[in-house]
C-alpha cells in the first residue's frame, strides 16, 4: 500500500468531515477525523504484522521528483526506525481526536481539520527520506497546533501559542538553512547532481557515509539541525515555550503534541543527524550527552516541584526526552535501541496521562492543580487503578516497558561514558518520586474542597482503557518493538560509530557500516525477555 | 517608444510585430479604454472601459504566450523579447488584470473618470513591459519613467481625499529623484563604454578591463541607486510606506507586485546581461543593500498597526530577498528571483483582495482592527489572507517556502552563504508581524461582537468529558457564527464584492496550489533564467 | 576642451539640483530643480556622446527632454489639485502621512 495513503489519510478524512452535513446542530467533522485515524492506524498495524525484521533498508519506497530544479524528492519509506513512530502517532491521534469527540466545540470543523492534518503532518515528518521534504513536513506539524491552541485553548493561549510557534519555527528555519547548505555542500563537494534524498547524501559520490561533508561544515550544521530539534522535544536550555504552551493547550490536542510531536525531534537525530553528519556527533557527543542530563535532572526536579498537572507532565517530558538523547548519543546499538523503545512507550504514557489529566480536572471543578485534587481514588477505583498502571509505567517500573527501554538506555551509555551513566541513574530515582508524588496528592490524601470522586464514565474507559491496554500489552513483549528495529537502528548510528571506533577500546568488533552483527540480536533478544521475566 | 519606433523605421528595418504585440495590445487598449472614457453614460462608462481594460490584459497575456520560447531582439535592438522579459510580462500583465478587478468599485477610479483610470494602469502595465524587455539604456529609461508616470497620477486619483494627492505628489518627487539618478549614472556608464546598447556595454568593459573603472563604478553605484528607489529597497524605501498607505488600495496593490516584479527584471536584465563582467565589483554591494533592506523592512514591519504600511514594509523587506538573486548573477539565481516574483504576485494579491475588502466593508480603513475576528465572520475572506501570511513568511505547503528554497539555494550555490543566513534570519522576524495579522483574525474577537460576547469569547473547558462541567457545553456550542457580515459594529458599507472576494480566493489557492506543485512555476522561472545567456 | 570640464558642470548642476530637493519647501522649486538634476544627466549624456564621436548619447538626451516635460506636466497638475484642495503648499506641512 503507498505510504502517501497512510500519510495523507487522516487529513483527508478530516477534509471531507468538514464538508460533511451536520448532525443536528452538531457537525459529524470529529467522527469522520476519527474514522481517518482509525484507518491509518489498522494500516499500520498490518504493516507491523507484515514487517519482516531481517529486512533492513526501506520498504514501500514511494519516490518522485518533488522540485525538479532543486533535487527535492517526495521520497518516503518505512523502516525498522520509524515504523513503530509511526504507529505510535497512530495510536495517540486516533485515541485523542476519539476523546476529542467527547467534547463539543467552537468551530468544531476547523478543529477536526487541524487534528488531521497534524497526524498527517506528523505522519509525513517521520517517513518523509528527503531532507527538505522533512523540514516541510517538521514545519507544517507546527501549524495546526498554532491555532488549536490561539483559538480553542485556555487563558493567555494567543501570547503561548506565538511564543511556541516563533521558538520552535526559529528552530526550525535554522535548520531549513542547514539543509540546504548540506545538499548544496554536498553535491559541490563531489560534483554529483543537487538532491537532497537522504540516500544520496549519505551515499554521495559513493565514498561512504558523511564523507561530503568536511568535518567544518559537518559541526555548524550540526549545531543547527540539534538546536531545532532540541526546541521541539524540548530540551533543557531551550524549554522556553513549554510551560506556557503546556498550560494553554487544548488538552486532546497536548496529548498529541507531547505524546508524538516531541518524539519526532528525537527521531530526527537518529534518521538525519548521525547517518549524515556522524564527525559532528561524535565530536559533539559530550555536549550532547551533558545536555540530556540537565534536561533529565532539570525536568525531574522541576516536575517534582510544580502543582499544575499540565506542567508536572511537560517537566516530565522534559526528563523523559533527555533519557532519549542520552541513548541516541551513547552511540552504541543498546542505547539507540532503547531510545526508539522510550519514545513509544512515552508516547503511550503521556497520551494515557494527559487523558486522565482530563478526567481529573473532571472531578476537581475543572483545575488541573494537584492542590484542588486530593482523595479522588475514594470512589473511582477503576479510575485509580488504571493511574496507577500509567503512573509506575511511567517510573519504569521493573517489568514495564519503560523499564526496558531506560535499561537499555543507560546501558548504553555505560558503555561509552561511565560518569554521565551514573548521574543519569539519579534521575530514574526522581522520576518515580515525582510520578508517586502525583498520584498520592490527586488520588490519595484528604478529598480537595471542591473537589468529588467520581468513577470512570465508560464512554472515557474507551479512550482510556485501550492506551493502557497497549502500554501493559507492550511491557510484556517490548520484543515486538526491539526486535523490527534492531537492524534500522544500528545501520542508523553505523557511521558515527565507525568514527568513534578508533578511540574507543574496541569492545565489540567494529560493525559494517550496513550490516549489524547477528550475534548482538540474541543479546539483546535475551536480555529484554529477562527483564520481562522478572515480572 | 514611438521615438524608439520612428528611429526603426529611419533604418528600415522589418518590424517584427509579433514581437512587439503583448505591448500594443496594452497600449492599443489604453487609447480604446479612453475613448470609451468618453461615452455618455455613466454605467456605460464604467462597465465597457473596466471590460475592455481586461479585454486588453486578455489580449496582451495572449499574445505573451503567444510569443513564449521566442528569443529576439526587436525595434533594432532596444528590445528584446526572451522568456525573461515574456515571464515577467506574465506577472505583470495578472497583476494588472487584477488592479482593474480591484478598482471595480473603488472610489478611485470612479473621480478620476473610468476611460482615464484604466488607460493609466493600462499605459503603465506597457510601460513595465517595455523595461523587462529593455536591452538598451534609452529603452531602460523609456520604460521606468512610462511606468511611473502614471503611477504618480493613479496615487493621487481619489482627488477628495488628501492623503492620495499627498501620495501621489509624495511619489512623484521621490520618484523622479531616483529617475534622475538612474539617468546620470546611465549617463557615466555609456561615458565609460561609449555604447547605449547592453551586449556593447558588456563587451567593452569586458574587453576593456573596465571593472574596476571608476567612471563605470560611479555609473553603477547610481543606477543601483535609482533602482533601488523603483524597487523600494532600502534605504532608498522611505517613500514606501507613506505611499502605499496614501494611494488608493487597487493602486498600492498595483505598486507592490508590478512595479516590483518589472524592477526586479530590469535589475536582472541591466545586471545579469550589461554589468556581468564587472560582477565582482557591484555583487558585494548589492548583497549589502538586501541585508538591509530585509533588517529595515522585517524591524519596521513589527510596530505597525496599519495593514497596507505592514505590508509596505514587508515588501521592503521581501525586495531584499528577491536581491539575493540578481546578486550571485547565475542561472540559478534568476530562475529563484522570477520564481519569488511569481510567487510574491500571488500572496500580494490575497493579502491586499482582503485589505480591499475589508475597508469597503468595514469603514475601519486599513487598520488591522479591521481584519479582527475575520475567521469567524467571513471564514472566506480570512482563508485567503491567512494563506498569504502564512506564505510571506515561509511556511510549509506555501509558495513562499519553494520560493525562499530557491532563494537561499541560489545564495548558497552562488557564494552567498551568508546571504542565505540572513534570508532566514529576516523569515524569522517576520513570523512576529505576520502571525500577528494571524492572531487577529482567528483568535481575536471581531468587531462586531456585543461587549457581553466579547467578555467571555471561549468558555475556557479545562475537563475532559462531558460531565466536566454541565453548563460549559450549552454555552460553548456556538449559538452561531457571531452575527454574520451584517453585525452592528460592522457598519458594512459594501457587503457584497464577489470579484473582490473571487481574487483574494484564487490567489490564496493558487498560493498553496504551488506550494505543493511547484513545477509549473519552476519551468516558467527556469526558462527565464536559461533566456540570460551569459550566465552559467 | 577636455570631457572632464564638461563633467565638472554636469556634476555640479546634479549637486544643485539634489541639494535643492533636499532643502527647498516649494513644491514648485522642487520641480525645478527635478529639471536640473535631469538636465545635468543630458549635459553629461551629450558630452559624452561628443567625446565617443557616437550619437547614441543624443538620441537619449533628446528623449529625456520629452520625459522631462512629461514629469513636469504631471507635477504641476498635482500641485493644482492639492491647491485646489485648499491644502498648504509647504511639502513640510503635508503631514497627514506619517513619513
Amino acid at each position: 500500500m503507498p505510504l502517501s495513503i497512510l500519510i495523507w489519510l487522516p487529513a483527508a478524512a478530516a477534509l471531507l468531515g468538514a464538508l460533511a452535513p451536520r448532525r443536528g446542530s452538531y457537525p459529524l467533522t470529529g467522527w469522520f477525523a476519527f474514522a481517518g485515524s482509525v484507518g491509518a492506524l489498522g494500516i499500520t498495524i498490518g504493516e507491523i504484522a507484515g514487517f519482516d525484521p531481517g529486512h533492513s533498508g526501506l520498504t514501500h519506497v514511494t519516490d518522485q521528483l518533488w522540485i525538479a530544479g532543486l533535487g527535492i524528492h517526495y521520497k518516503l519509506g518505512l523502516d525498522g526506525l520509524n515504523l513503530f513512530l509511526v504507529a505510535l502517532t497512530a495510536v495517540v491521534s486516533a485515541l485523542a481526536i476519539g476523546a476529542a469527540n467527547r467534547r463539543r466545540w467552537e468551530r468544531p470543523r476547523l478543529f477536526f481539520l487541524y487534528l488531521g492534518l497534524a497526524e498527517s503532518a506528523v505522519l509525513g515528518a517521520l517517513m518523509a527520506q528527503d531532507l527538505i521534504l522533512f523540514v516541510a513536513f517538521f514545519d507544517l506539524m507546527l501549524i495546526p497546533f498554532y491555532f488549536l491552541t490561539g483559538q480553542w485553548g485556555e487563558e493567555n493561549r494567543v501570547a503561548a501559542t506565538t511564543k511556541l510557534v516563533i521558538y520552535t519555527l526559529v528552530g526550525s528555519l535554522l535548520m531549513l538553512a542547514a539543509a540546504i547548505a548540506t545538499g548544496v555542500l554536498v553535491s559541490t563537494n563531489t560534483a554529483h547532481p543537487l538532491s537532497f534524498a537522504l540516500s544520496d547524501l549519505q551515499n554521495a559520490g559513493g565514498i561512504g557515509a558523511g564523507a561530503g561533508l568536511s568535518a567544518g561544515s559537518q559541526e555548524w550544521i550540526f549545531l543547527l539541525f540539534a538546536a531545532a530539534f532540541l526546541v521541539k522535544m524540548p530540551a533543557f536550555p531551550l524549554h522556553g515555550w513549554m510551560p506556557d504552551g503546556y498550560r494553554a493547550m487544548p488538552l486532546e490536542a497536548l496529548a498529541i503534541f507531547s505524546g508524538v510531536l516531541s518524539k519526532v525531534g528525537a527521531y530526527g537525530f537518529l534518521r538525519i543527524v548521525l547517518p549524515l553528519f556522524p564527525q559532528a556527533s561524535v565530536h559533539f557527543q559530550t555536549l550532547m550527552l551533558v545536555i540530556a542530563l540537565a534536561s533529565i535532572l532539570y525536568g525531574s526536579v522541576m516536575a517534582f516541584t510544580q502543582t499544575n498537572t499540565r506542567l508536572i507532565l511537560g517537566y516530565s517530558s522534559v526528563a523523559q526526552l533527555g533519557f532519549i538523547t542520552l541513548g541516541i548519543f551513547a552511540l552504541q546499538p543498546q542505547g539507540a535501541q532503547g531510545a526508539v523503545l522510550q519514545m513509544v512507550n512515552h508516547g503511550l504514557v503521556t497520551l494515557a496521562l494527559f487523558l486522565i489529566v482530563g478526567l481529573l480536572a473532571a472531578r476537581a471543578a475543572g483545575s488541573v492543580d494537584l492542590r484542588d485534587m486530593g482523595g479522588l481514588a475514594l470512589r473511582a477505583p477503576v479510575l485509580s487503578a488504571i493511574f496507577l498502571i500509567v503512573a509506575l509505567a511511567t517510573l519504569a517500573m521493573p517489568g514495564s516497558s519503560n523499564f526496558v527501554g531506560e535499561f537499555l538506555i543507560l546501558l548504553g551509555v555505560f558503555r561509552s561514558k561511565l560518569a554521565i551513566a551514573i548521574v543519569a541513574f539519579t534521575g530514574v530515582v526522581l522520576a518515580s518520586v515525582y510520578m508517586l508524588r502525583t498520584l498520592i496528592r490527586a488520588m490519595h490524601n484528604r478529598l480537595g474542597t471542591r473537589a468529588e470522586s467520581r468513577e470512570i464514565a465508560l464512554a472515557d474507559a474507551l479512550a482510556l482503557v485501550p492506551s493502557t491496554l497497549v502500554i501493559l500489552g507492550l511491557s510484556f513483549y517490548p520484543q515486538l518493538v526491539l526486535h523490527r528495529s534492531e537492524r534500522s537502528t544500528a545501520a542508523a548510528i553505523a557511521a558515527a560509530r565507525a568514527t568513534a571506533q578508533p578511540s574507543q577500546t574496541a569492545r565489540a568488533p567494529l560493525a559494517g557500516a550496513s550490516a549489524p552483527q547477528p550475534a548482538r540480536t540474541s543479546t539483546l533478544g535475551a536480555g529484554a525477555t529477562h527483564s520481562g521475566a522478572t515480572r | 517608444m514611438s521615438v524608439a519606433l520612428a528611429a526603426a523605421r529611419l533604418h528600415g528595418p522589418h518590424i517584427d510585430w509579433g514581437g512587439l504585440s503583448p505591448i500594443l495590445a496594452l497600449l492599443g487598449g489604453a487609447v480604446v479604454v479612453l475613448l470609451v472614457g468618453l461615452a455618455p453614460r455613466r454605467e456605460v462608462r464604467r462597465l465597457v472601459a473596466s471590460g475592455l481594460a481586461l479585454v486588453a490584459f486578455a489580449a496582451a497575456l495572449g499574445c505573451t504566450i503567444w510569443q513564449w520560447d521566442a528569443s529576439k531582439s526587436i525595434v533594432s535592438g532596444a528590445l528584446r523579447v526572451d522568456d525573461l522579459a515574456l515571464a515577467v510580462n506574465l506577472i505583470l500583465v495578472s497583476a494588472g488584470a487584477a488592479t482593474v478587478l480591484l478598482s471595480w468599485r473603488a472610489r478611485a477610479s470612479g473621480e478620476a473618470g473610468h476611460g482615464e483610470f484604466y488607460a493609466l494602469v493600462l499605459t503603465s502595465t506597457a510601460g513595465m513591459s517595455v523595461l523587462v524587455a529593455a536591452q538598451n539604456t534609452v529603452s531602460l529609461f523609456l520604460g521606468i519613467e512610462l511606468l511611473s508616470i502614471p503611477l504618480y497620477v493613479l496615487c493621487a486619483t481619489e482627488l477628495h481625499r488628501s492623503p492620495s494627492l499627498e501620495s501621489g505628489l509624495k511619489y512623484l518627487v521621490i520618484g523622479s529623484v531616483g529617475s534622475a539618478t538612474l539617468l546620470y549614472g546611465l549617463a557615466m556608464i555609456y561615458g565609460a563604454t561609449g555604447s547605449t546598447d547592453f551586449d556593447a556595454i558588456a563587451s567593452a568593459i569586458a574587453s576593456g578591463g573596465l571593472a574596476s573603472d571608476p567612471l563605470l563604478l560611479t555609473g553603477i553605484a547610481l543606477v543601483v541607486v535609482g533602482l533601488a528607489f523603483k524597487s523600494s529597497v532600502a534605504p532608498f524605501h522611505q517613500w514606501t510606506p507613506d505611499v502605499y498607505e496614501g494611494a488608493p488600495t487597487p493602486i498600492t496593490t498595483f505598486m507592490a507586485v508590478a512595479t516590483k516584479a518589472a524592477a526586479l527584471g530590469i535589475f536582472l536584465r541591466f545586471f545579469d546581461v550589461a554589468l556581468v563582467s564587472a560582477q565582482v565589483s557591484w555583487a558585494p554591494a548589492l548583497a549589502a543593500l538586501a541585508t538591509i533592506s530585509i533588517v529595515v523592512g522585517n524591524v519596521g514591519a513589527l510596530g505597525q498597526s496599519s495593514l497596507k504600511r505592514l505590508l509596505a514594509y514587508s515588501a521592503v523587506a521581501q525586495a531584499g530577498y528577491l536581491l539575493a538573486g540578481v546578486v550571485v548573477s547565475t542561472r540559478a539565481g534568476a530562475r529563484a528571483t522570477v520564481f519569488y516574483l511569481a510567487v510574491y504576485l500571488l500572496m500580494n494579491l490575497a493579502a491586499f483582495a482582503v485589505v480591499v475588502a475589508r475597508e469597503r466593508e468595514t469603514g475601519l480603513g486599513d487598520d488591522i482592527a479591521a481584519v479582527e475576528g475575520l475567521g469567524a465572520s467571513r471564514p472566506w475572506l480570512a482563508w485567503p489572507m491567512t494563506i498569504a501570511m502564512l506564505s510571506l513568511a515561509g511556511i510549509p505547503a506555501t509558495a513562499g517556502f519553494v520560493g525562499k528554497l530557491f532563494l537561499i539555494q541560489a545564495s548558497a550555490d552562488g557564494g552567498y552563504t551568508w546571504l542565505g543566513v540572513v534570508i532566514v534570519v529576516g523569515s524569522m522576524v517576520s513570523l512576529a508581524y505576520y502571525l500577528r495579522v494571524v492572531a487577529a483574525m482567528w483568535m481575536r474577537p471581531g468587531p462586531s461582537l456585543g461587549a457581553t460576547e466579547a467578555a467571555s469569547p471561549y468558555p475556557a473547558i479545562a475537563g475532559g468529558s462531558p460531565e466536566a462541567d454541565p453548563d460549559a457545553i450549552g454555552t460553548s456550542t456556538p449559538a452561531a457564527p457571531p452575527a454574520g457580515d451584517g453585525g452592528p459594529g460592522a457598519g458594512a458599507r459594501e457587503g457584497f464584492q464577489p470579484e473582490v472576494v473571487g481574487l483574494a480566493l484564487a490567489a490564496g489557492a493558487a498560493t498553496v496550489f504551488f506550494g505543493i506543485v511547484p513545477s509549473p512555476l519552476v519551468d516558467l522561472a527556469r526558462a527565464a533564467g536559461n533566456s540570460l545567456l551569459g550566465l552559467f | 576642451m577636455n570631457i572632464g570640464w564638461y563633467l565638472a558642470v554636469s556634476a555640479l548642476v546634479f549637486c544643485i539640483g539634489a541639494a535643492g530637493v533636499l532643502t527647498r519647501r516649494n513644491p514648485v522649486v522642487i520641480l525645478l530643480c527635478l529639471e536640473l538634476m535631469l538636465n545635468a544627466g543630458n549635459l553629461a549624456l551629450i558630452g559624452f556622446a561628443r567625446m565617443w564621436g557616437n550619437s547614441q548619447g543624443q538620441v537619449f538626451a533628446m528623449i529625456v527632454m520629452v520625459v522631462a516635460a512629461c514629469e513636469v506636466t504631471i507635477g504641476l497638475g498635482l500641485i493644482v489639485a492639492i491647491y485646489r484642495r485648499r491644502l498648504p503648499i509647504d511639502v513640510d506641512e503635508l503631514r497627514e502621512l506619517q513619513g
